[in-house]
């Protein structure tokens, strides 16, 4: 076995270090932000230029998580890459799995039966659930709250729970697949879902009294990191940044795909402070909306939720013929709605199972690359407050 | 003392000061929260209400790697952040263990074949204590790693060196 | 599986003595004696333990109290002095005291009591009581926070550690952090990196010097005894600043920097809130703040007048902020992430900062409970004591003690505060270091100079126990008495109706099957 080399090439800070060894005046500082952080972003790097206490520019550097999905994609049949995607955004694992299921079936022309759409449905909005929760709790403990994480995590057990029912795994579960998912639902699901819905929605209330309303929380992001719906948009942000920042665009109302236009649903958009429900000193596209946002869109889970219990049909829960699917010699590119952002997949096929070639349009990329923009001009403990609300996932980052 | 019967390796043996010693070590290993992907998630949940690394005494996580002793690698390592992961290794004081969690950490994982950018395996840039194999393992995996990495603590001695280093693989999961 | 291409090294061989030999096989047999029956009996054993200290305390100070008062000498103009160097009283004539004063065994006991004359004596027993004190009391500190942390985030705490309930956490994190490899950096200003810590944790130690536990136990009464500690408290900022630099880190000293301007800044207001009941009693001797404070719960300091109340509670959220507990523990968090003053520090250096923040937080809540919250006395009256005629017996006073007045209430009083701290510290985010230092210096010291400049004019007009003073007084009492049965009624209601969480949604049939 050939001796592998680690990375060698010199750290680009390494020079600054001794260099600028002096007195503390207000000059400009290279501060270095991770890629080590106390567990709650993931291996990202900030490289921020400081005075002071004032950040001057703050540029993210990533790849340190790439672990080569999309060439993987090229060498993998479809529902061998299938588990790949559950890695890429592991906080959403069943949406992930969703998305290159959808561009599949729509590439080879796979038929899914509804009560299988319903199923994936269900399980795509429970786990956006439990990845909002995860958001929620780990911003918390950004801003030094530390109960609210740990009361989202005994939530988001009782969801796992639930997925590890139905398909055996609590965190990358490749459960939706080509055509379907993988299994039906067991004995009891929807009765004990019922008795999770009922006793976790009330729940969100008191978080919101918990955290979002809290005096401190509230100063600590209001008014920070404000992105405008223009710049919204030319940046190509996607998901709840985009809604916090007042933009009314969710995938699954502008153009749903599986069945999304059955269900009846709002989208919470971010609201100017004095509105009901919203702090005075709150703004359209600070932190705070883009972290009230996600809160509220766990309530509109939980109503498409029942709806989709309500309306479950019988049927098969995959359909047939699915093994040693040929792909066309054609390519298909398509997005849904992940609970980071639009999560697209491109696969070009060429005739046989494998495709050639794999392409992720990952949400937290483009939204991370807004940092430098509204980083620059805040404080050094604004930093923080901003990551945290923009919600990112190395994983699907760096792929 | 039942508890300490039988979770010694065979041969060795440990005096009373070693006895104390150690007992305050495993009694307090505090983890760096070296979270890099997936398994990140897991320890995570660990650490929260239901698994509660804290009843071990192992809950206070600290974001230094001076004052940590343990360093959980849970996640993927690859070339870019190895470099990283070998220098907070370093800065890390004696006596320091690491526990490789994931299938990433063990031998690359489900990117062994075609992860061009993934190191196959932490072993190649830091020694490894304990391995815990699962994509990702679940966190009773974790506290089964953690108690057996407890009794490899136990078992160290300063009257002499053991020759080779014991690799102890958990058979979890 | 891969090979391993790391070359394995010995790990650092650390050097310890016999003593340590000796002490390690002391701690092994203890612990095969008593740990069947620590395993066994938990609450009764805490319990036991905790009552022997407290008789074995208390029994100190009666003896050193029969060494002042008993052994006089028949001729009645010797009285026993206690000079730093010397006694006056022969063994001879110990040995006569103790038997006119009745205590049997006079013929060895005049032995050991003889040395107690000495001030020397006294203070080295004195000293190491306290220290010992000192030293419990950040462990205790430091596994109730984990504990009560636990609690608030629907978890147990410590479990295993010791056997009940982790009693022994903090022990094994001490041996854990005496072992550990001591670091310092290469390029360090190593003098300074050594002496940092100490600069931290002495000053907090010291403090507790001139802290009264009850009307005469204090080590030192010292007539400026709150200037004192005040001093005390502000030479750890030097700790802090020392460590930063020592560091060799560029952005240590920066968060080092801000730590201490964030110390600093809080003395301020928190000086200005200590003069209150100054003005109030009128001196700086804590043991006398203390015993104005005699008559029950109505003659606290907080509840005297208005003035007093607000400045009671600017004065815990400025202690807050002193110590460096949330929510203005910024500084701590973005050690995290980017550096702080102990980010270089590893093992037992660290664990001298972390035990010198807990003792200042311990000396912060005393100063809290002097000079506002009725120090060592209960909210019965004393003179109630008086009038029930308990005399001067053991058991009276054991009574009187336990009712009244003395160093349990002040110690459980302390406590209570730094529950409350710990409280805060797992509910509320942290503040930003703007708002940290705004908060400071255009809410608080404004607030605190028009509540000195009040207070000081309601002291020269309203006349004292007049109509006006009487009823911001009892008002100010009841609220007081609101609150804290509030609190209780509040704890035990949660107890009484406390509910499980919806237990495992698991599901009964496997998929498949």
């Amino acid at each position: 076995m050939s001796e592998i080399a680690l990375e060698t090439r010199p750290d680009p800070l390494a020079g600054t270090d001794k260099s600028e060894q002096g007195d503390v005046r207000t000059e400009e500082m290279l501060v270095n932000m991770g890629p080590q952080h106390p567990a709650t972003h993931g291996v990202l790097r900030i490289v921020l230029r400081t005075d002071g206490e004032l950040v001057l520019e703050a540029v993210p550097h990533i790849g340190y998580l790439h672990r080569c999905a999309e060439k993987i994609g090229e060498n993998l049949a479809p529902y061998q890459y299938i588990p790949y995607t559950d890695r890429m955004d592991y906080l959403a694992g069943m949406n992930n799995n969703q998305a290159f299921a959808i561009a599949i079936e729509r590439l080879a022309g796979v038929e899914v039966p509804l009560r299988a759409q319903y199923i994936r449905v269900m399980f795509a909005e429970l786990n956006r659930i439990a990845s909002h929760l995860v958001a929620f709790g780990t911003y918390g403990l950004d801003m030094g709250a530390f109960t609210p994480f740990l009361y989202a995590f005994r939530e988001r057990e009782m969801i796992l729970d639930l997925f590890e029912s139905a398909c055996g795994a609590r965190l990358t579960y490749s459960y939706i697949t080509i055509g379907g998912v993988t299994d039906d639902l067991p004995d009891r699901f929807l009765e004990v879902l019922d008795e999770f819905m009922d006793y976790f929605e009330p729940k969100i209330d008191e978080y919101n009294q918990l955290l979002s309303f809290n005096q401190i929380f509230v100063k600590r992001t209001a008014d920070v990191g404000v992105i405008s719906a223009e710049d919204a948009v030319r940046w190509a942000l996607t998901g709840p940044v985009l809604r916090a920042s007042g933009v009314n665009w969710d995938l699954r109302k502008s153009t749903p795909y599986e069945i999304y236009d059955r269900f009846d649903f709002d989208i919470p958009i971010g609201l100017p402070g004095g509105s009901e429900g919203v702090p005075r000193a709150v703004v359209v596209g600070d932190s705070w909306n883009r972290h009230i946002v996600k809160v509220w869109e766990m309530r509109q889970s939980c109503r498409i939720i029942r709806q989709a219990m309500e309306q479950m049909p019988e049927g098969p829960h995959i359909a047939a013929k699915t093994k040693n699917l040929k792909l066309p010699d054609d390519e298909i590119y398509i997005e849904i709605e992940n609970p980071r952002g639009q999560l697209g997949f491109y696969v070009r096929g060429d005739g046989t199972q494998i495709p050639s070639r794999v392409k992720v349009r990952g949400p937290s990329f483009c939204n991370i690359s807004v940092l430098n923009h509204i980083g620059s001009g805040c404080l050094l403990a604004d930093i923080p407050a901003i990551v945290g609300s923009i919600d990112i996932v190395m994983g699907e980052c760096d792929r | 003392m039942s508890w300490i019967e039988n979770r010694f390796e065979e041969g060795l043996m440990v005096t009373s000061l070693d006895w104390a010693i150690n007992w305050g070590r495993t009694s307090s290993i505090w983890p760096m929260t070296f979270g890099l992907a997936c398994c990140a998630i897991e320890m995570m949940a660990v650490g929260a209400s239901r698994f509660d690394i804290d009843r071990f005494g192992a809950g206070a996580f600290r974001a230094t790697p001076r004052q940590a002793d343990l360093m959980i690698v849970a996640g993927t390592v690859t070339y870019k952040m190895a470099s990283r992961l070998k220098r907070l290794y370093n800065q890390m004081p004696d006596p320091k263990y690491v526990i490789a969690m994931g299938a990433c950490t063990i031998g690359g994982g489900p990117y062994f074949k075609y992860g061009y950018h993934v190191v196959k395996g932490v072993d190649l840039v830091v020694p490894v204590d304990v391995y815990i194999p699962g994509c990702p393992p679940r966190p009773e995996a974790l506290l089964e790693g953690l108690m057996r990495l407890q009794d490899k603590i136990k078992s160290q001695t300063r009257a002499k060196d053991p020759i080779s280093r014991v690799r102890t693989e958990v058979l979890a999961n | 599986m891969t090979q391993l291409s790391v070359p394995w090294r010995p790990r650092a061989k650390q050097q310890h003595g016999p003593m340590a030999a000796l002490v390690a096989g002391f701690a092994k047999a203890l612990y095969a004696t008593f740990a069947p029956l620590v395993r066994a009996f938990p609450g009764p054993l805490l319990i036991g333990a905790i009552v022997t200290v407290i008789v074995g305390v208390w029994a100190n100070y009666l003896v050193f109290e029969f060494v002042d008062t008993a052994l006089v000498a028949a001729d009645t103009n010797v009285v026993a002095e206690t000079g730093l160097f010397g006694g006056l009283l022969a063994i001879t004539e110990v040995r006569a005291g103790l038997i006119a004063a009745g205590v049997p065994g006079a013929g060895t006991l005049c032995y050991l009591l003889y040395p107690l004359q000495y001030g020397l004596v006294r203070d080295v027993i004195g000293a190491g009581g306290l220290l010992g004190f000192i030293s419990v009391i950040p462990l205790y500190v430091i596994w109730w926070e984990r504990k009560v942390a636990g609690r608030i985030q629907s978890r147990t705490g410590p479990m295993r550690v010791g056997g009940w309930h982790g009693w022994s956490q903090s022990m094994a994190d001490g041996i854990k952090l005496i072992c550990k490899e001591d670091l310092c950096p290469a390029d360090a200003d190593r003098p300074l990196f050594k002496l940092a810590p100490y600069l931290a944790f002495v000053p907090a130690i010291l403090a507790f010097f001139a802290l009264p536990f009850g009307t005469y136990w204090v080590f030192r009464e010292v007539d400026v005894a709150l200037v004192f500690i005040l001093a005390m408290l502000g030479i750890e900022v030097l700790g802090v600043i020392l460590a930063g630099w020592a560091s060799n880190n560029k952005w240590s000293v920066y968060g080092a920097m801000r730590e201490a301007c964030q110390m600093v800044s809080y003395e301020i207001p928190m000086g200005m809130a200590l003069l209150i009941p100054i003005m109030a009693v009128g001196t700086l001797s804590l043991t006398e703040l203390g015993d104005t404070q005699s008559g029950g719960w109505t003659s606290w300091i907080v509840f005297r007048n208005p003035f007093t109340f607000v400045a009671a509670i600017a004065y815990y959220i400025a202690s807050l902020a002193n110590c460096k507990r949330a929510p203005f523990d910024l500084p701590e968090s973005e050690s995290e992430l980017v550096a702080g003053f102990h980010t270089e520090y590893s093992g037992f250096r660290w664990s001298l900062f972390f035990f010198g923040e807990y003792a200042a937080m311990f000396v912060v809540s005393g100063l809290c409970v002097i000079l506002f919250f009725g120090a060592w006395y209960s909210p019965l009256p004393m003179s109630l004591a008086e009038s029930w005629g308990l005399g001067d017996s053991l058991i009276a006073r054991a009574i009187k003690g336990l009712l009244f007045a003395g160093p349990l209430w002040f110690v459980g009083k302390c406590v209570f505060l730094l529950y409350v701290q710990i409280w805060i510290r797992w509910t509320l985010p942290r503040i930003r270091i703007d708002q940290v230092l705004y908060a400071c210096i255009q809410v608080l010291l404004p607030l605190m100079m028009v509540v000195l400049m009040g207070h000081t004019l309601y002291e020269l007009f309203v006349p004292t126990h007049g109509l006006v003073w009487s009823i911001f007084n009892i008002i100010l009492s009841l609220i007081g008495a609101v609150a804290v049965l509030g609190m209780i009624f509040i704890a035990t209601y949660g107890f009484w109706n406390r509910v499980g969480l919806v237990g495992s949604l698991g599901v009964e049939t496997l998929p498949g099957s």
